[in-house]
């Protein structure tokens, strides 16, 4: 299967954006849908009070919220193991970061 | 029956299955277990190995469809949720015994022309025989072809391989162990469901005992194929010589698997295989029908 | 602001670093991994391993006044209804799905509808209701048992895009929306069952709009036939919503909200008309 979004370049760096990225040390939040290991890189978005950090999107499919250990950029792929989605950064139009399934 | 049902429900399985006897488990083994060096490392052992690997995941394949199929034409809601275990029980054993043919050294790209090239041709009748009737969604036969017939053989196979690899291959031994955890739930719901449809419809028996006799000839014929002219029993044998491993034991129906002949060991998994049914049909008012011998 | 708790510490920049994170993975790795029993069998462990029948069984049944008791009974049998379609419907899937990885992923979907059926089917004997099967047949809404006679025709017909669209996705979004819509409002007995349902119905939800995204990418004619296959069902599924959120009381802009909510995995995939 070709994959439409390979991370051909150096995945911590964009054409916009060539300062390095920040790393997170992500934290088990009490995820459960996932096995033991990879539950760190998911937690529950808890309506609209909650925040998104620069590490995390949104999953459009099943609204969970993914997270990575680096600071995301426009053209990253993230997966969502809870709902098996393939899915790749973009910046919405209000500026923020968002998620579109890849298909 | 509903209470008998209960016994198979969801929950059980949950709590008896991926909460017991699989937990800890990864691919149905521990994790830190491996196929033993002596038989990676041996060419005639790895092809053996391989080989037979191949007929368990055609066997599990075909229980796969089987099961998934039967749920349709279940008759009862209970019988359904029963047979959605079933379903990924076997889609697991699936997934297991494939895995193992990667840990022998398959690659991945090679897997399904592996399984087409060293897949018995009457172990692929024995599974046609089945899901035909599967295919018309016939309940009573298709769960007699399934959960009596393929089960009642894959236990019996399970069992004598578990007897051989637990001495020498725990990994194999581990898997098989749960698998045949599985299988009993399978014979069991088997002959307990089908038992009560049998007297709801006695017109059924011939049919049925049809498909007993002719499935049982392919099985016969695939031990064949498997036992006789097999290189990999005498290399197995110098093997555990070298290893000193001449004291070890396998013992299985009352005999001791290591000292015996293929042949020998074809008639003792047949003859079993062949009473096993003979019982479990009569008790559900099945007359055992002796099949041809290939 | 940065939700520090939530998102991580950030740490230094270290591009370099030899840290693993799950999205560098390769997407068939990826797939691989999420398609498997061993992914289920470690993902159902974590929420399903303290319940019996999907409950915390701390949680005691409550006292329901007569008229709740009654609509809730009325809402259960109908997703006993559609939970069965799921079953029967993805059962019959297994046999025509285009590889291994399919079938075993189908294989564990066949169980987590199994077992929502019978937690429901549990549910009921709970509030009294003494034979639930029977109860089903007399309640089951009328769209919903067109929708489920429907989505079996086209399993039937080995019609394996039209049957995944109208099963994994029209079915399983229905249910995704209402169940999370019912669990913000339910007992604390019925909430918690369907919490845990919810947590199934990522899965199925995620694949059927996964695999059918792949397909229509490969094939884009497949995209009339399944949009005269969503013009078909969409009154018979937008009929059910509406009948069941009557049951549980929303009010019409909640019901408009799922709707559109129900409506939105349909656009995702091109097929918004």
């Amino acid at each position: 299967m070709t994959d439409p979004f390979p991370q051909e370049a150096d995945p911590t760096t964009s054409e916009a954006d060539t300062r390095p990225r920040q790393r997170f040390e992500l934290e088990d939040t009490g995820f459960d849908e996932v096995p033991p290991r990879f539950r760190k890189f998911y937690r529950r978005w808890r309506g609209p009070g909650d925040q998104l950090g620069p590490n995390e999107v949104i999953c459009p499919v099943c609204k969970v919220v993914i997270r990575s250990t680096r600071e995301l950029r426009p053209g990253d792929r993230v997966y969502c193991m809870p709902c098996m989605s393939r899915l790749i950064v973009v910046r919405g139009e209000d500026g923020r970061l968002e998620a579109r399934v890849a298909y | 029956m509903a209470d008998f049902l209960a016994a198979y429900s969801i929950q059980n399985w949950l709590e008896s299955c991926p909460q017991g006897y699989l937990v800890g488990t990864v691919y149905g083994h521990r994790p830190e277990e491996e196929e033993p060096a002596a038989l990676l490392e041996n060419e005639i052992l790895r092809e053996e190995a391989i080989r037979t690997t191949v007929q368990l995941v055609v066997g599990e394949r075909c229980a796969l469809a089987a099961s998934s199929g039967l749920i349709n034409a279940a008759p009862d809601e209970a019988s359904k949720r029963f047979l959605a275990t079933q379903t990924l029980d076997e889609a697991r054993h699936v997934e297991i015994f494939t895995q193992r043919l990667l840990d022998l050294g398959v690659p991945k790209k090679d897997l399904e022309s592996t399984i087409q090239h060293f897949a018995n041709p009457n172990l692929v009748k024995f599974a046609e025989v089945l899901l035909e009737k599967v295919d018309k969604k016939d309940f009573v036969a298709g769960v007699v072809g399934q959960n009596i017939v393929l089960e009642g053989m894959a236990f019996s196979v399970f069992e004598m391989m578990h007897a051989i690899s637990e001495p020498t291959n725990p990994k194999f031994a581990h898997m098989l162990s749960g698998t045949i955890a599985d299988e009993r739930r399978h014979v069991g719901f088997g002959e307990n469901r089908i038992g009560s449809l049998i007297k709801q419809y006695p017109e059924r028996k011939p049919d049925i005992e049809k498909l007993q006799k002719e499935m049982s000839y392919w099985m016969l014929a695939t031990f064949a194929d498997a036992f006789r002219n097999n290189p990999a029993r005498a290399e197995f044998k110098r093997i555990e010589g070298e290893l000193g491993r001449a004291g070890v034991h396998a013992e299985w129906q009352g005999v001791d698997l290591l000292t015996m002949e293929p042949e020998e060991m074809e008639h003792l998994l047949a003859d079993t295989v062949l009473k096993e049914f003979k019982i479990r049909l009569g008790r559900i008012g099945i007359e055992y029908q002796t099949p041809a011998r290939p | 602001m940065q939700n520090k708790r939530l998102s991580g510490h950030p740490k230094s920049a270290e591009p370099g670093e030899g840290r693993f994170d799950l999205h560098d993975l390769p997407p068939e790795v990826f797939y691989d991994q999420v398609h498997s029993f061993e992914f289920w069998f470690q993902a159902v462990q974590g929420y399903l391993s303290n319940k019996v029948y999907g409950v915390d069984p701390n949680i005691a049944p409550p006292d329901l006044p007569d008229l709740d008791r009654d609509r809730l009974i009325t809402v259960l049998c109908n997703y006993c209804v559609g939970e069965t379609a799921a079953l029967e419907g993805s059962s019959g899937l297994i046999g025509i799905a285009p590889n291994r990885q399919t079938k075993i992923f189908l294989s564990t979907q066949v169980v987590d509808e199994g077992r929502h059926l019978e937690v429901f089917l549990h549910r009921l004997q709970l509030l009294g209701v003494a034979d639930p099967e029977s109860e089903v047949e007399r309640r089951a809404s009328r769209s919903l048992m067109l929708f489920k006679r429907r989505l079996l025709e086209l399993v039937n017909g080995k019609d394996w895009e039209a049957a995944i669209f109208a099963q994994n996705v029209i079915l399983e979004s229905l249910e995704f929306t209402v169940f999370q819509s019912h669990a913000r409002e339910a007992d604390p007995l019925t909430r918690d069952l369907l919490l845990g349902i919810v947590k199934d119905e990522r899965r199925h939800i995620g694949f059927g709009e996964n695999e059918l995204g792949r397909r229509l990418q490969l094939a884009p004619h497949i995209r009339a036939r399944l949009g005269q296959v969503k013009r078909e069902l969409d009154h018979l599924v937008l009929d059910t919503l509406e009948e069941t959120l009557l049951e549980l009381g929303a009010d019409s802009s909640e019901r408009e909200k799922l709707g559109r909510a129900y409506l939105e995995a349909a656009a995702r995939l091109g097929l918004g008309t």
